[in-house]
């Protein structure tokens, strides 16, 4: 499998689950990888956890809650 | 036709060329006949109590048929005394009021060694004083040079002491043997410096002769450490010039060395920073006329760009040169293979199957000819296909619009902690 086609599946992974209202609550960073934490606010639903394994996805991932968010003020250059 | 004249800290000159303190400016003649040539200022050989140089100086790494890639040498300061030296300038500087003239200087780090040498070499008129703390054989080991530059303490009380007297600039030589250039850069501003110049020659040695088994260059089969210089340091030199120019703590005008040897040179170092530049490599390679192409390029440039002066040019690239923490993760550039321009050589594919991510594709096309083909979803824009591409215009690397916002690795950090309510990882900077 090529390297997109293995981010193009867990990319998939996560929008699956955004698109069924599920939001990200925690990213966890190891050795192997991003540790995903989805919730959903409907009742009986049960936290999802994603293993994001590809570098493009752990991207994603974050680049989708950046983009949720107000911007931020800007970041200054340490120098 | 631009105006090329500049004004480093309060020095004057014709044009932003520079003969760096070195072999080239040992002597009123070569300075003279480099002022002939165009050259619009000289810092001359270091200054100091006289020193006794070993025969076998130089040496030059050459590479691929390109001569003198790099250079190396074991030559100290000025053997000649000091009273030689200044009647030298007295009479170069009547010769030429308008050109500028630096002194470098080196000696013990006592302030009573430092008040005769400025006063004695200011009383003949130079137009500024350059303290050279950079230089990394012969005089380290002697607590001067480099040495001395290693200490930003030293740098700084040695700066102190020179302006106690000075009535010149002070421009501070910094060597590159160091982690953190700009530690020092901050020291000698803190000192009083006017400016500085950067970068002295790294720590090297040439090679060894694997035949004979002695170091290159010897004296006599007995090898020591020299200072390499010429064009493999410039990227170096250019990295350090950089790190000064957007320190805040900085601050002062800046006098880019290090593997100048075109007027394209020239115009990056100025972009980046320097208010003018020094050379000494490439002098000793073609000769001072080299500065005749160097003006006539600079020229041209200024003009094709509509700049009315060189200095239009000092640190407009600055702004572009940031932390790794703050490029956006979210750009993208993939390459392209322009077919009619590809030569078939197949060394991208190789490049890319051995070195980088196995993206380019040998296929033949409906007329059975061999092309090669990038496969863009899994090309991460490395550039190293078009880096080993021999063919020009055979690879384009091309941005990519993604529609996604840009986010940088330290915005990311910010995302993931403002998740999970606490730092995730130290920030890159």
């Amino acid at each position: 499998m090529s390297a997109f086609e293995e981010f193009d599946q867990e990319r998939r992974a996560i929008d699956t689950l955004l698109e069924q209202g599920y939001q990200v609550i925690r990213i966890a960073e190891d050795l192997d990888g991003a540790r995903v934490t989805f919730t959903h606010g409907g009742p009986g639903q049960s936290p999802v956890e994603l293993l994001l394994l590809t570098a493009d996805a752990r991207k994603h991932v974050t680049t989708v809650v950046f983009a949720g968010r107000k911007p931020a003020a800007p970041i200054e250059t340490v120098i | 036709m631009a105006d090329l004249s500049i004004d480093l800290a309060g020095i004057k000159s014709p044009n932003p060329f520079w003969l760096a303190s070195a072999p080239p400016t040992n002597t009123g003649y070569q300075v003279q006949r480099a002022f002939e040539a165009g050259w619009g200022g000289a810092v001359w050989k270091t200054l100091g109590e006289p020193v006794i140089n070993t025969s076998s100086r130089f040496a030059a790494v050459h590479f691929n048929g390109q001569r003198v890639a790099g250079f190396n040498n074991i030559e100290l300061i000025t053997d000649r005394p000091l009273e030689v030296n200044l009647k030298e300038i007295y009479e170069t500087k009547k010769r030429f009021p308008n050109h500028a003239i630096i002194a470098s200087l080196m000696v013990e780090p006592k302030q009573e060694k430092w008040h005769e040498i400025v006063k004695r070499v200011e009383a003949v008129g130079v137009d500024g004083l350059e303290l050279n703390f950079g230089c990394p054989h012969g005089m380290a080991e002697r607590g001067m040079g480099a040495a001395s530059g290693q200490q930003p303490d030293l740098v700084q009380a040695q700066t102190t002491w020179v302006k106690e007297v000075a009535t010149t600039p002070v421009i501070v030589k910094l060597t590159p043997n160091i982690t953190d250039i700009t530690v020092v850069a901050r020291h000698a501003v803190k000192g009083g410096a006017d400016a500085i110049s950067l970068i002295n020659t790294i720590n090297s040695l040439a090679g060894v002769d694997i035949h004979s088994w002695n170091t290159i260059p010897n004296v006599g089969g007995q090898g020591a450490h020299g200072g390499y210089c010429g064009p493999a340091v410039k990227p170096i030199a250019l990295s350090m010039v950089a790190e000064c120019a957007r320190d805040r703590g900085v601050g002062v005008p800046i006098s880019g060395i290090g593997g100048i040897s075109t007027w394209q040179d020239v115009v990056e170092f100025m972009l980046m920073g320097s208010t003018g530049i020094q050379v000494c490599t490439a002098v000793m390679h073609h000769g001072f006329r080299i500065v005749e192409e160097m003006i006539d390029g600079l020229n041209n440039y200024l003009d094709d760009k509509g700049l009315a002066s060189v200095t239009e040019l000092i640190g407009k690239s600055v702004p572009k040169y940031s932390n790794w923490g703050d490029l956006d993760l979210n750009y993208k550039v993939v390459a392209r293979i322009n077919e009619d321009n590809c030569i078939n050589c197949n060394k991208c594919h190789i490049a890319c199957e051995d070195a980088s991510h196995q993206c380019i594709d040998m296929l033949t096309n409906s007329d059975g000819k061999a092309i090669l083909q990038v496969r863009e979803e899994d090309c991460v824009g490395c550039n190293l296909c078009s880096i080993v591409c021999p063919a020009d215009g055979a690879i384009d690397m091309v941005a990519l619009d993604s529609g996604v916002a840009p986010m940088t690795w330290n915005q990311r950090n910010q995302v993931i902690s403002g998740l999970n309510g606490s730092y995730s990882e130290a920030e890159v900077v």
